[in-house]
């Protein structure tokens, strides 16, 4: 029955006709109505700073007021969440509409308009990548990175686990961030990278750095990259006020030119 | 109902069948057979800790004291504390916790869940006997943002829970069948709830949630056995009524002025009089359109429990600009007080000081700071705070407070009050919000520094509120206290420890990893066949432990 067509029925009647015509015309709205892939208001500079406003009163309190979140509450870092690979205005969209189910993150039945403000807002304040040019010779920057840093960072399959993997970095990090962390990496140790020395009775002078820690216990990748897990009760000593594991580069060591040739490289492995 | 109809017609059968003599032969089994399935009556809950066997409120009793007088587990033995079962709701929250505490009676644990799940379990082996899922609706307001329940209250064969669409529901314990569900409050316009029923002689009370949006607090009395309610207490005045002159001489900011009590009370049979501590001002962190102290935010108060009326009050945070809610667990106690004895009730308050007042007349004993704060230096002869930072001179302790809801615990023998204390260094920037019904109004954004964060479980001495031992935790921790006569202290932290210390000194004596953070809830315990059972709430499993069987 369902499959019936209107010609087996031998006549169409005007209702059929008309209500062909208002199929087709719903048709023909539809996609522009419900699948809006991208932020209408993307070129209003205005709608960055309305959705601002919307994002301090209904989101600061589990985001940060910097969109940076709030780690004890599993609120995540939304300056960081355009460097996921899929990640569209879209999903954005529709994550803050339907909220996240089983978290405490609420669906929000914001106007779309309002739900974009606060998406050109998220945009806004978004991490911003390396803008400028690499004009560093990315060969020559592809072997210095095998001799001086592969063995602790990873891109794509290879590479070593002690320091962030480096695929894809140059969209998080701009050049002067990039300069900076292999200039002077103390200056600035992220959550994940913190490093430790310690010692039990059967282990002397284990450096390395903390992925987790509790009351009773810590764990740990040492320096050589094996994950290893301590009781707090067998440290015989534990120093964290120590530099990053990864050694510095001054300009003796390594020239602007040959840390500009490392940067073009990792800005080609994208 | 036809099914409960047929039920009865079986017996009504069944007992023309039966002879007279039969009849006179099977009355007095029948009878201790409705004598135990009646369930506990309100002179069970003013019992309290009396039959171990039960757990039957909250804190175990009505001083919202949460310490067991239950030995068998104790300092000598607790290294060998073991998990018996592990019980997986299926539920969580990601971002807030598990914070239910269990009741128990007749062998069977009571337990509420995230999302409006509730549960009757056999408190020996960890299975099921009933599992209730309230169908929510998708437009929650408050209850989206905190999915959380904070446990049941029980009477008779009745269990009273609240919902995240503000209702109040009773339940029939031997099936989990709704008895009556009663609208506390519009959810729409901002309103949950998310606190355990405080059960007592012919009353449920409960409060709500929602001071984070234009609605206005309250807490409510029912009848338990039809859900009409009996009374209600605003806790913000309405124009013209006492406390009204603490605001603007506005309805509509006195209407919207949040003011939630969203925490357990605890009650004083003898002077009938129920604590109950109320939430933030709204919005909460702009307070240039509320000037004034904004009553009865930020304040503990003490209700008549036939009428509901206010018999006193006490302010900690007069206007509040730091969401710092006074929604704890007032504890109870009979102390000497410099000398004489005294009824006290005592709070560990987010704003960082721990509170003696005597619970008779409200009257300021004592307020001293247990974590670092420069807020207030500190409170004056006269109960107020002599406030040094607003906030505008660097940081203070961030809005979830120098501690939370989550329950502390007091040892009479020891003078000891056991809380989980919260190092933050937080700073607020408000923002004029605009009011909408539905809509959060925070009024402002908050900073919180996430390389200075720690937290600990300190005993603090009641008598003068300093610190006598600490236990510090890699970072600020959400997790309650129990404690027993054994001179054990149990506590869970964030990063998912189940721990028990020696109450006297601190020494910790027992740990186990739970695999989740222990949020919100403190441990509850009891006998069972001449067993000690400790359980604790942690992500979404409850874990019962007690010693190994000999």
């Amino acid at each position: 029955m369902r499959t019936e067509s209107i010609s087996d029925q031998g006549r169409i009647s005007l209702l059929q006709l008309a209500l062909f015509f208002a199929a087709f015309a719903v048709f023909l709205i539809a996609p522009t109505a419900t699948a809006q892939q991208t932020n209408p208001l993307a070129s209003d500079p205005r709608a960055a700073r309305a959705g601002g406003v919307i994002f301090r009163g209904q989101c600061a309190t589990c985001h940060g007021a910097d969109a940076k979140g709030i780690s004890s509450i599993d609120a995540p870092d939304l300056t960081m969440m355009w460097t996921q690979p899929g990640m569209t205005e879209n999903r954005v969209f529709t994550r803050i509409q339907a909220g996240v189910p089983g978290s405490i993150m609420p669906p929000h039945d914001f106007p779309d308009t309002e739900i974009w403000m606060l998406v050109s807002y998220l945009r806004s304040v978004a991490v911003t990548g390396s803008t400028g040019e690499f004009t560093g010779n990315s060969e020559n920057g592809g072997r210095l990175f095998a001799a001086h840093c592969s063995e602790c960072h990873r891109i794509g399959i290879s590479g070593g686990s002690l320091g962030p993997n480096l695929g894809r970095i140059t969209e998080r990090r701009s050049q002067a961030a990039l300069r900076s962390s292999v200039r002077a990496p103390s200056s600035s140790i992220g959550r994940g990278y913190k490093p430790i020395i310690l010692s039990t009775s059967s282990a002397s002078g284990v450096s390395g750095i903390i992925k987790g820690e509790d009351a009773f216990s810590i764990q740990i990748l040492d320096s050589s990259q094996r994950l290893r897990g301590f009781a707090k009760s067998e440290l015989l000593s534990s120093n964290r006020d120590i530099d990053s594991l990864m050694p510095e580069f001054p300009e003796g060591q390594l020239s602007d030119k040959q840390l500009d040739d490392i940067l073009s490289f990792l800005h080609q492995q994208r | 109902m036809n099914q409960s109809r047929a039920c009865h017609q079986i017996l009504r059968n069944r007992v023309k069948k039966s002879s007279l003599v039969a009849f006179g032969l099977l009355f007095p089994a029948l009878f201790a057979l409705a004598q135990d399935n009646s369930g506990p009556d309100y002179g069970d809950i003013l019992q309290g800790f009396e039959d171990p066997s039960r757990w039957l409120t909250y804190s175990g009793d009505y001083s919202g004291r949460r310490h067991s007088p239950l030995t068998q587990i104790n300092t000598e033995n607790v290294s060998s504390l073991r998990p018996v079962w592990t019980f997986q709701t299926g539920t969580t929250t990601r971002g807030r916790g598990f914070e239910t505490t269990p009741l128990v009676d007749d062998g069977v644990l009571y337990v509420t869940g995230s999302n409006n799940y509730a549960w009757a379990i056999d408190a020996k082996t960890g299975r099921r006997f009933w599992q209730y899922r309230r169908n929510l609706p998708e437009d929650l307001t408050y209850g989206a943002s905190a999915p959380v329940n904070r446990g049941f209250g029980m009477l008779g064969n009745s269990l009273f829970m609240v919902t995240l669409d503000a209702h109040l529901l009773a339940f029939d314990r031997r099936n989990g069948d709704i008895l009556w569900d009663v609208e506390l409050a519009d959810y729409r316009v901002g309103y949950a709830s998310t606190g355990a029923p405080l059960v007592i002689d012919g009353m449920v009370i409960t409060g709500i949630s929602g001071g984070e949006y234009a609605t206005r607090g309250f807490i409510d009395a029912y009848d338990p056995a039809t859900g009409e309610r009996i009374w209600r207490f605003n806790t913000i005045p309405g124009p013209g009524e006492p406390g009204s002159e603490t605001w603007p001489n506005d309805p509509e900011i006195l209407a919207k002025g949040g003011g939630g009590t969203w925490m357990n009370g605890s009650f004083d049979p003898e002077l009938n009089l129920i604590y109950w501590g109320v939430g933030n001002p709204n919005p909460d962190y702009y307070g240039d359109s509320r000037p004034g102290d904004n009553l009865y935010s930020n304040s503990l108060v003490a209700l008549d429990a036939d009428t509901g009326e206010l018999q006193w009050h006490y302010q900690f945070t007069p206007h509040d600009l730091n969401d710092w809610d006074s929604n704890h667990m007032p504890v109870l106690a009979d102390i000497q007080w410099q000398g004489e004895p005294r009824k006290v009730v005592m709070v560990g308050n987010r704003n960082g000081f721990f509170y003696v007042l005597d619970r008779v007349s409200g009257e300021f004993l004592l307020g001293k700071p247990f974590t670092a704060t420069t807020w207030a230096r500190e409170i004056g002869e006269d109960g107020r705070p002599i406030v040094l930072n607003d906030g505008s001179k660097g940081c203070l302790p961030d809005p979830w407070g120098s501690t939370n809801f989550m329950p502390p615990s007091f040892y009479p023998e020891l003078g000891l009050f056991y809380l989980t204390a919260r190092e933050t260094c937080a700073t607020i920037v408000p923002e004029e919000p605009n009011l909408v019904p539905g809509q959060a109004s925070f009024g402002g954004v908050v900073f919180i520094d996430p390389e200075q964060g720690s937290g600990a479980l300190r005993a603090l001495d009641v008598q003068t509120g300093e610190l006598r031992w600490e236990f510090a935790y890699p970072s600020p921790t959400f997790g309650g206290v129990l404690s027993t006569a054994a001179g054990l202290v149990f506590a869970g932290d964030h990063e998912g420890n189940f721990m028990a210390f020696d109450a006297v000194n601190g020494e910790n004596l027992w740990h186990y990893q739970t695999g989740s953070r222990i949020w919100g809830a403190g441990a509850m315990t009891h006998i069972l066949d001449g067993r000690q059972y400790v359980l604790i709430p942690s992500g979404s499993t409850l874990t019962a432990f007690a010693l190994p069987e000999r």
